[in-house]
Protein backbone atom coordinates (compact mmCIF):
# COMPACT_ATOMS: atom_id res chain seq x y z
CA UNK A 1 0.00 0.00 0.00
CA UNK A 2 1.42 3.32 -1.01
CA UNK A 3 2.18 5.88 1.62
CA UNK A 4 -0.32 8.35 0.17
CA UNK A 5 -3.18 5.83 0.15
CA UNK A 6 -4.35 6.67 3.63
CA UNK A 7 -6.27 4.08 5.58
CA UNK A 8 -8.22 6.47 7.79
CA UNK A 9 -11.56 4.73 7.23
CA UNK A 10 -10.17 1.36 8.24
CA UNK A 11 -8.49 2.52 11.42
CA UNK A 12 -11.52 2.31 13.76
CA UNK A 13 -12.03 -1.32 12.76
CA UNK A 14 -8.28 -1.99 12.94
CA UNK A 15 -8.07 -0.98 16.60
CA UNK A 16 -11.11 -3.13 17.36
CA UNK A 17 -9.40 -6.08 15.66
CA UNK A 18 -12.33 -6.62 13.30
CA UNK A 19 -10.53 -6.39 9.97
CA UNK A 20 -9.71 -9.54 8.07
CA UNK A 21 -6.06 -10.65 8.11
CA UNK A 22 -5.17 -9.24 4.69
CA UNK A 23 -6.72 -5.85 5.31
CA UNK A 24 -5.21 -5.65 8.80
CA UNK A 25 -1.78 -6.37 7.33
CA UNK A 26 -2.18 -3.59 4.75
CA UNK A 27 -3.21 -1.13 7.45
CA UNK A 28 -0.28 -2.16 9.67
CA UNK A 29 2.17 -1.69 6.79
CA UNK A 30 0.76 1.72 5.94
CA UNK A 31 0.78 2.93 9.52
CA UNK A 32 4.46 2.17 9.81
CA UNK A 33 5.23 4.79 7.16
CA UNK A 34 2.41 7.32 7.60
CA UNK A 35 2.48 9.80 10.44
CA UNK A 36 -1.05 11.05 9.81
CA UNK A 37 -2.63 7.61 9.98
CA UNK A 38 -0.48 6.66 12.98
CA UNK A 39 -1.80 9.65 14.92
CA UNK A 40 -5.33 8.69 13.91
CA UNK A 41 -4.61 5.17 15.12
CA UNK A 42 -3.40 6.53 18.48
CA UNK A 43 -6.60 8.53 18.86
CA UNK A 44 -8.85 5.57 18.09
CA UNK A 45 -6.77 3.27 20.26
CA UNK A 46 -7.68 5.48 23.21
CA UNK A 47 -11.37 5.13 22.27
CA UNK A 48 -11.04 1.33 22.10
CA UNK A 49 -9.20 1.24 25.42
CA UNK A 50 -11.95 3.28 27.04
CA UNK A 51 -14.58 0.95 25.63
CA UNK A 52 -13.48 -1.74 28.05
CA UNK A 53 -14.53 0.50 30.91
CA UNK A 54 -18.17 0.25 29.81
CA UNK A 55 -18.55 -3.34 30.94
CA UNK A 56 -20.96 -4.10 33.79
CA UNK A 57 -19.10 -4.15 37.08
CA UNK A 58 -19.09 -7.67 38.49
CA UNK A 59 -16.89 -8.80 41.38
CA UNK A 60 -15.07 -12.14 41.20
CA UNK A 61 -15.37 -14.69 44.00
CA UNK A 62 -13.57 -13.83 47.22
CA UNK A 63 -11.45 -16.98 46.86
CA UNK A 64 -9.80 -15.63 43.73
CA UNK A 65 -7.31 -13.54 45.66
CA UNK A 66 -6.09 -16.46 47.74
CA UNK A 67 -5.77 -18.56 44.59
CA UNK A 68 -3.68 -15.82 43.02
CA UNK A 69 -1.41 -15.47 46.05
CA UNK A 70 -0.95 -19.25 46.21
CA UNK A 71 0.10 -19.27 42.60
CA UNK A 72 2.47 -16.36 43.15
CA UNK A 73 3.94 -18.10 46.19
CA UNK A 74 4.55 -21.23 44.15
CA UNK A 75 6.34 -19.13 41.54
CA UNK A 76 8.46 -17.52 44.26
CA UNK A 77 9.31 -20.90 45.77
CA UNK A 78 10.87 -22.21 42.60
CA UNK A 79 14.46 -23.33 43.26
CA UNK A 80 16.97 -20.54 42.91
CA UNK A 81 20.56 -20.73 41.84
CA UNK A 82 22.83 -22.01 44.57
CA UNK A 83 25.04 -19.01 43.92
CA UNK A 84 22.27 -16.61 44.87
CA UNK A 85 23.15 -14.73 48.00
CA UNK A 86 26.88 -15.02 47.41
CA UNK A 87 28.62 -11.77 48.16
CA UNK A 88 32.05 -10.52 47.15
CA UNK A 89 34.15 -9.33 50.13
CA UNK A 90 34.17 -5.53 50.22
CA UNK A 91 37.96 -5.23 49.74
CA UNK A 92 37.74 -7.27 46.54
CA UNK A 93 34.97 -5.20 44.96
CA UNK A 94 37.27 -3.02 42.77
CA UNK A 95 39.02 -6.12 41.46
CA UNK A 96 35.64 -7.72 40.91
CA UNK A 97 34.42 -4.73 38.90
CA UNK A 98 37.56 -4.82 36.77
CA UNK A 99 37.22 -8.54 36.19
CA UNK A 100 33.57 -8.04 35.30
CA UNK A 101 34.37 -5.35 32.76
CA UNK A 102 37.07 -7.54 31.23
CA UNK A 103 34.61 -10.40 30.99
CA UNK A 104 32.03 -8.16 29.30
CA UNK A 105 34.60 -7.02 26.70
CA UNK A 106 35.66 -10.61 26.05
CA UNK A 107 32.06 -11.77 25.72
CA UNK A 108 31.20 -8.91 23.38
CA UNK A 109 34.21 -9.74 21.22
CA UNK A 110 33.39 -13.44 21.13
CA UNK A 111 29.77 -12.64 20.35
CA UNK A 112 30.87 -10.51 17.43
CA UNK A 113 33.02 -13.31 16.07
CA UNK A 114 30.23 -15.78 16.63
CA UNK A 115 27.70 -13.57 14.86
CA UNK A 116 29.99 -13.23 11.85
CA UNK A 117 30.48 -16.98 11.64
CA UNK A 118 26.78 -17.60 12.00
CA UNK A 119 25.97 -15.58 8.94
CA UNK A 120 26.72 -18.58 6.75
CA UNK A 121 25.58 -21.34 9.06
CA UNK A 122 22.22 -22.56 10.32
CA UNK A 123 23.65 -24.39 13.33
CA UNK A 124 26.99 -23.78 14.97
CA UNK A 125 28.24 -26.02 17.76
CA UNK A 126 30.92 -24.67 20.06
CA UNK A 127 33.75 -26.72 21.57
CA UNK A 128 31.93 -27.13 24.89
CA UNK A 129 28.63 -28.14 23.34
CA UNK A 130 26.93 -24.74 23.24
CA UNK A 131 24.87 -24.38 20.09
CA UNK A 132 23.67 -21.40 18.09
CA UNK A 133 20.83 -21.83 15.61
CA UNK A 134 19.96 -19.29 12.93
CA UNK A 135 16.24 -18.72 12.44
CA UNK A 136 14.62 -18.17 9.06
CA UNK A 137 12.38 -15.18 8.49
CA UNK A 138 8.99 -15.44 6.77
CA UNK A 139 7.01 -13.32 4.32
CA UNK A 140 5.63 -11.51 7.35
CA UNK A 141 9.07 -10.23 8.29
CA UNK A 142 11.35 -10.35 5.27
CA UNK A 143 14.03 -8.19 6.90
CA UNK A 144 14.08 -9.92 10.28
CA UNK A 145 16.74 -12.23 11.62
CA UNK A 146 17.16 -14.21 14.79
CA UNK A 147 19.31 -16.71 16.64
CA UNK A 148 18.70 -19.17 19.42
CA UNK A 149 21.70 -19.91 21.59
CA UNK A 150 21.40 -22.96 23.83
CA UNK A 151 23.75 -24.12 26.59
CA UNK A 152 25.36 -27.55 26.35
CA UNK A 153 22.97 -29.13 28.86
CA UNK A 154 19.89 -27.49 27.33
CA UNK A 155 18.90 -25.88 30.62
CA UNK A 156 19.50 -22.33 29.42
CA UNK A 157 18.76 -20.63 26.15
CA UNK A 158 18.57 -17.17 24.69
CA UNK A 159 16.63 -15.85 21.70
CA UNK A 160 18.06 -12.80 19.96
CA UNK A 161 16.03 -11.07 17.24
CA UNK A 162 16.76 -8.12 15.03
CA UNK A 163 14.75 -6.03 12.55
CA UNK A 164 11.38 -7.35 13.71
CA UNK A 165 8.68 -4.69 13.25
CA UNK A 166 7.72 -3.03 16.57
CA UNK A 167 4.13 -3.94 17.47
CA UNK A 168 1.29 -1.88 18.89
CA UNK A 169 0.53 -2.18 22.58
CA UNK A 170 -2.15 -4.78 21.99
CA UNK A 171 0.32 -7.30 20.58
CA UNK A 172 3.55 -8.99 21.57
CA UNK A 173 5.88 -11.50 20.02
CA UNK A 174 5.78 -14.99 21.45
CA UNK A 175 8.44 -17.66 21.05
CA UNK A 176 7.22 -21.25 20.88
CA UNK A 177 9.13 -24.47 21.43
CA UNK A 178 7.65 -27.27 19.38
CA UNK A 179 7.81 -31.02 19.85
CA UNK A 180 5.61 -33.53 18.03
CA UNK A 181 3.10 -30.86 17.16
CA UNK A 182 2.81 -29.62 20.74
CA UNK A 183 3.78 -26.02 21.42
CA UNK A 184 5.23 -24.69 24.66
CA UNK A 185 5.55 -21.02 25.43
CA UNK A 186 9.23 -20.03 25.55
CA UNK A 187 9.07 -16.26 25.90
CA UNK A 188 6.81 -13.27 25.36
CA UNK A 189 8.50 -10.10 24.31
CA UNK A 190 8.43 -6.84 22.42
CA UNK A 191 11.23 -5.22 20.47
CA UNK A 192 12.78 -1.79 20.55
CA UNK A 193 12.45 0.76 17.77
CA UNK A 194 15.15 -0.95 15.73
CA UNK A 195 13.39 -4.28 16.08
CA UNK A 196 16.04 -5.75 18.40
CA UNK A 197 15.55 -7.80 21.55
CA UNK A 198 17.38 -10.49 23.49
CA UNK A 199 15.25 -12.67 25.74
CA UNK A 200 15.78 -15.78 27.82
CA UNK A 201 13.94 -18.91 26.68
CA UNK A 202 12.26 -20.82 29.48
CA UNK A 203 10.64 -24.21 29.24
CA UNK A 204 9.56 -26.93 31.67
CA UNK A 205 12.04 -29.35 30.12
CA UNK A 206 15.51 -29.20 28.62
CA UNK A 207 15.58 -27.17 25.42
CA UNK A 208 17.35 -30.14 23.82
CA UNK A 209 14.06 -32.02 23.88
CA UNK A 210 12.33 -29.66 21.47
CA UNK A 211 12.58 -29.96 17.73
CA UNK A 212 11.87 -26.44 16.52
CA UNK A 213 11.34 -22.87 17.59
CA UNK A 214 8.88 -20.38 16.15
CA UNK A 215 8.11 -16.75 16.80
CA UNK A 216 4.58 -15.49 16.20
CA UNK A 217 2.63 -12.29 16.74
CA UNK A 218 0.11 -12.78 19.53
CA UNK A 219 -2.20 -10.61 21.61
CA UNK A 220 -0.45 -8.80 24.49
CA UNK A 221 0.12 -11.24 27.30
CA UNK A 222 0.63 -14.14 24.94
CA UNK A 223 -1.54 -17.02 23.84
CA UNK A 224 -1.86 -20.58 25.02
CA UNK A 225 -1.03 -21.86 21.55
CA UNK A 226 0.32 -20.13 18.43
CA UNK A 227 -2.60 -18.32 16.81
CA UNK A 228 -0.96 -15.37 15.11
CA UNK A 229 1.26 -14.82 12.12
CA UNK A 230 4.67 -16.49 12.13
CA UNK A 231 7.68 -14.20 11.74
CA UNK A 232 10.66 -16.46 12.48
CA UNK A 233 11.17 -20.20 12.50
CA UNK A 234 13.99 -22.70 12.80
CA UNK A 235 14.85 -26.32 13.57
CA UNK A 236 16.52 -26.96 16.88
CA UNK A 237 18.11 -30.33 17.35
CA UNK A 238 15.93 -32.82 15.52
CA UNK A 239 15.61 -31.34 12.04
CA UNK B 1 4.68 -0.74 53.71
CA UNK B 2 1.46 1.17 53.06
CA UNK B 3 0.69 0.91 49.34
CA UNK B 4 -2.58 2.81 49.45
CA UNK B 5 -0.94 6.06 48.37
CA UNK B 6 1.37 4.50 45.79
CA UNK B 7 0.57 5.47 42.22
CA UNK B 8 -0.13 2.71 39.75
CA UNK B 9 3.22 2.85 37.96
CA UNK B 10 5.05 2.74 41.30
CA UNK B 11 3.13 -0.39 42.21
CA UNK B 12 4.24 -2.04 38.98
CA UNK B 13 7.86 -1.17 39.75
CA UNK B 14 7.51 -2.75 43.19
CA UNK B 15 5.92 -5.83 41.65
CA UNK B 16 8.90 -6.09 39.31
CA UNK B 17 10.96 -6.37 42.51
CA UNK B 18 8.70 -9.25 43.60
CA UNK B 19 6.82 -7.29 46.24
CA UNK B 20 3.70 -9.34 46.89
CA UNK B 21 2.14 -6.52 48.94
CA UNK B 22 2.23 -4.30 45.87
CA UNK B 23 0.59 -7.06 43.82
CA UNK B 24 -2.16 -7.36 46.42
CA UNK B 25 -2.78 -3.62 46.21
CA UNK B 26 -2.89 -3.71 42.40
CA UNK B 27 -5.27 -6.64 42.62
CA UNK B 28 -7.52 -4.73 45.01
CA UNK B 29 -7.64 -1.75 42.65
CA UNK B 30 -8.20 -3.56 39.36
CA UNK B 31 -9.50 -7.05 39.88
CA UNK B 32 -13.13 -6.08 39.36
CA UNK B 33 -12.35 -4.27 36.14
CA UNK B 34 -10.18 -7.10 34.81
CA UNK B 35 -12.70 -9.75 35.84
CA UNK B 36 -15.64 -7.78 34.44
CA UNK B 37 -13.96 -7.39 31.06
CA UNK B 38 -13.12 -11.10 30.95
CA UNK B 39 -16.64 -12.08 32.02
CA UNK B 40 -18.23 -9.86 29.37
CA UNK B 41 -16.16 -11.63 26.73
CA UNK B 42 -16.23 -15.28 27.80
CA UNK B 43 -19.62 -15.20 29.56
CA UNK B 44 -18.51 -17.87 32.00
CA UNK B 45 -17.70 -17.05 35.61
CA UNK B 46 -15.05 -19.70 36.17
CA UNK B 47 -13.31 -19.11 32.84
CA UNK B 48 -13.33 -15.35 33.54
CA UNK B 49 -11.68 -16.00 36.90
CA UNK B 50 -8.98 -18.04 35.19
CA UNK B 51 -8.40 -15.17 32.78
CA UNK B 52 -8.17 -12.71 35.69
CA UNK B 53 -5.70 -15.00 37.47
CA UNK B 54 -3.60 -15.27 34.33
CA UNK B 55 -3.59 -11.48 33.95
CA UNK B 56 -2.17 -10.90 37.42
CA UNK B 57 0.32 -13.77 37.08
CA UNK B 58 1.39 -12.21 33.80
CA UNK B 59 1.85 -8.89 35.59
CA UNK B 60 3.91 -10.61 38.28
CA UNK B 61 6.16 -12.20 35.69
CA UNK B 62 6.28 -9.32 33.25
CA UNK B 63 6.07 -6.18 35.39
CA UNK B 64 9.54 -5.18 34.26
CA UNK B 65 8.32 -4.98 30.67
CA UNK B 66 5.58 -2.44 31.48
CA UNK B 67 6.24 0.92 29.85
CA UNK B 68 4.21 3.74 31.40
CA UNK B 69 4.84 6.00 28.41
CA UNK B 70 2.86 3.62 26.19
CA UNK B 71 -0.23 2.94 28.29
CA UNK B 72 -1.83 3.54 31.64
CA UNK B 73 -1.79 0.58 33.99
CA UNK B 74 -5.56 0.07 33.63
CA UNK B 75 -5.20 0.07 29.83
CA UNK B 76 -2.37 -2.44 30.03
CA UNK B 77 -4.29 -4.78 32.32
CA UNK B 78 -7.48 -4.57 30.29
CA UNK B 79 -5.61 -5.17 27.02
CA UNK B 80 -4.06 -8.34 28.44
CA UNK B 81 -7.42 -9.52 29.80
CA UNK B 82 -9.32 -8.75 26.61
CA UNK B 83 -6.87 -10.46 24.27
CA UNK B 84 -6.51 -13.48 26.49
CA UNK B 85 -10.28 -13.84 26.82
CA UNK B 86 -10.87 -13.39 23.09
CA UNK B 87 -8.21 -16.01 22.40
CA UNK B 88 -10.15 -18.45 24.54
CA UNK B 89 -13.39 -17.45 22.90
CA UNK B 90 -12.01 -17.92 19.41
CA UNK B 91 -10.70 -21.34 20.31
CA UNK B 92 -14.01 -22.38 21.71
CA UNK B 93 -15.65 -21.23 18.47
CA UNK B 94 -18.99 -21.88 20.07
CA UNK B 95 -20.09 -18.33 19.54
CA UNK B 96 -19.38 -18.49 15.83
CA UNK B 97 -22.62 -20.39 15.59
CA UNK B 98 -25.29 -17.74 15.32
CA UNK B 99 -27.83 -20.04 16.91
CA UNK B 100 -25.85 -20.19 20.13
CA UNK B 101 -25.55 -16.43 20.45
CA UNK B 102 -28.49 -14.59 21.90
CA UNK B 103 -28.17 -11.18 20.35
CA UNK B 104 -30.76 -9.79 22.75
CA UNK B 105 -28.26 -10.41 25.55
CA UNK B 106 -25.71 -8.08 23.99
CA UNK B 107 -25.72 -5.16 26.33
CA UNK B 108 -23.04 -3.38 28.24
CA UNK B 109 -24.96 -0.69 29.99
CA UNK B 110 -28.04 -0.54 32.13
CA UNK B 111 -26.86 -3.37 34.35
CA UNK B 112 -26.68 -2.93 38.08
CA UNK B 113 -23.31 -1.53 38.97
CA UNK B 114 -22.21 -1.10 42.51
CA UNK B 115 -19.28 1.14 43.20
CA UNK B 116 -16.11 -0.67 44.14
CA UNK B 117 -14.68 0.94 47.29
CA UNK B 118 -11.13 0.02 46.22
CA UNK B 119 -11.51 1.56 42.77
CA UNK B 120 -10.18 5.09 42.42
CA UNK B 121 -12.70 7.90 42.05
CA UNK B 122 -11.08 8.79 38.72
CA UNK B 123 -11.59 5.29 37.34
CA UNK B 124 -15.16 5.13 38.65
CA UNK B 125 -15.94 8.46 37.01
CA UNK B 126 -14.32 7.33 33.75
CA UNK B 127 -16.39 4.16 33.74
CA UNK B 128 -19.60 6.07 34.31
CA UNK B 129 -18.78 8.46 31.48
CA UNK B 130 -17.96 5.79 28.94
CA UNK B 131 -21.09 3.83 29.87
CA UNK B 132 -23.09 6.96 29.21
CA UNK B 133 -21.34 7.48 25.90
CA UNK B 134 -21.98 3.91 24.73
CA UNK B 135 -25.62 4.21 25.83
CA UNK B 136 -26.04 7.11 23.41
CA UNK B 137 -25.23 4.95 20.38
CA UNK B 138 -28.11 3.61 18.29
CA UNK B 139 -28.82 -0.05 19.10
CA UNK B 140 -27.57 -1.44 15.78
CA UNK B 141 -24.26 0.43 16.04
CA UNK B 142 -23.79 -0.66 19.63
CA UNK B 143 -24.50 -4.26 18.70
CA UNK B 144 -21.95 -4.29 15.87
CA UNK B 145 -19.37 -2.56 18.05
CA UNK B 146 -19.78 -5.02 20.89
CA UNK B 147 -19.58 -8.02 18.58
CA UNK B 148 -16.33 -6.64 17.18
CA UNK B 149 -14.68 -5.54 20.38
CA UNK B 150 -15.94 -7.95 23.02
CA UNK B 151 -16.56 -11.04 20.93
CA UNK B 152 -13.62 -10.73 18.59
CA UNK B 153 -15.60 -11.08 15.38
CA UNK B 154 -14.41 -9.72 12.07
CA UNK B 155 -16.57 -7.53 9.85
CA UNK B 156 -17.31 -10.53 7.68
CA UNK B 157 -18.37 -12.69 10.62
CA UNK B 158 -20.59 -9.95 12.03
CA UNK B 159 -22.16 -9.50 8.63
CA UNK B 160 -23.02 -13.22 8.51
CA UNK B 161 -24.15 -13.28 12.12
CA UNK B 162 -26.49 -10.33 11.78
CA UNK B 163 -27.44 -11.16 8.20
CA UNK B 164 -26.58 -7.64 7.15
CA UNK B 165 -24.53 -6.49 4.15
CA UNK B 166 -20.80 -6.23 4.84
CA UNK B 167 -20.78 -2.54 3.93
CA UNK B 168 -23.55 -1.84 6.44
CA UNK B 169 -21.59 -3.51 9.22
CA UNK B 170 -18.43 -1.59 8.35
CA UNK B 171 -20.31 1.68 8.34
CA UNK B 172 -22.05 0.99 11.65
CA UNK B 173 -18.78 0.20 13.37
CA UNK B 174 -16.96 3.18 11.87
CA UNK B 175 -19.71 5.64 12.77
CA UNK B 176 -20.00 4.21 16.29
CA UNK B 177 -16.28 4.69 16.86
CA UNK B 178 -16.39 8.20 15.42
CA UNK B 179 -19.24 9.12 17.77
CA UNK B 180 -17.46 7.68 20.79
CA UNK B 181 -14.34 9.59 19.85
CA UNK B 182 -16.30 12.81 19.69
CA UNK B 183 -17.96 12.13 23.04
CA UNK B 184 -14.64 11.34 24.68
CA UNK B 185 -13.09 14.48 23.23
CA UNK B 186 -15.94 16.48 24.75
CA UNK B 187 -15.10 14.94 28.11
CA UNK B 188 -11.47 16.02 27.74
CA UNK B 189 -12.21 19.53 26.47
CA UNK B 190 -12.29 21.38 29.82
CA UNK B 191 -8.74 20.26 30.49
CA UNK B 192 -6.11 19.31 27.93
CA UNK B 193 -3.68 18.24 30.62
CA UNK B 194 -4.97 14.72 30.73
CA UNK B 195 -2.52 11.86 30.52
CA UNK B 196 -4.10 10.84 27.26
CA UNK B 197 -4.24 14.28 25.65
CA UNK B 198 -3.46 14.03 21.97
CA UNK B 199 -0.38 15.61 20.47
CA UNK B 200 -1.21 17.92 17.59
CA UNK B 201 0.39 17.02 14.30
CA UNK B 202 1.53 19.31 11.49
CA UNK B 203 -1.06 20.35 8.91
CA UNK B 204 0.71 18.51 6.12
CA UNK B 205 0.59 15.36 8.20
CA UNK B 206 4.30 14.69 7.88
CA UNK B 207 6.87 14.18 10.57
Amino acid sequence: MLKDNHVLESIPAYVLGSLGDDEARLVAEHIRVCYLCRKELDAYQIVADQLSLAVPDVPPSVELKSRLMERIQSLKNKPVSRFEGWRLPRRLIPAGILAGLLLIVLLAFSNLLLWQRLKNLDVLTGPLGMRAIALQNTDESPGASGFVIVGADGQNGVLVVDQLPPLDEAHEYQAWLERAGTYTNGAIFSVDKSGYRGVRLTAPESLLKYSSVQVTIEPAGGSEAPMGRQVLTGSLFNP
Amino acid sequence: MNFKKSDHAALIRLIADEDTGALEELYARYTRLVFSVALTIVNDHSVAEEVALDVFVHVWRGAATYRPERAKVSTWLVAIARHHAIDILRRQRARLDAKSLNLDDISLVGDSNTADPEESAELTSQREYIRGAVAQLPAEQKQALILAYFSGYTHQQISELLEQPLGTVKTRIRIAMQKLRQLLLQEDEPSDKSEDAQVAYPIDGKE
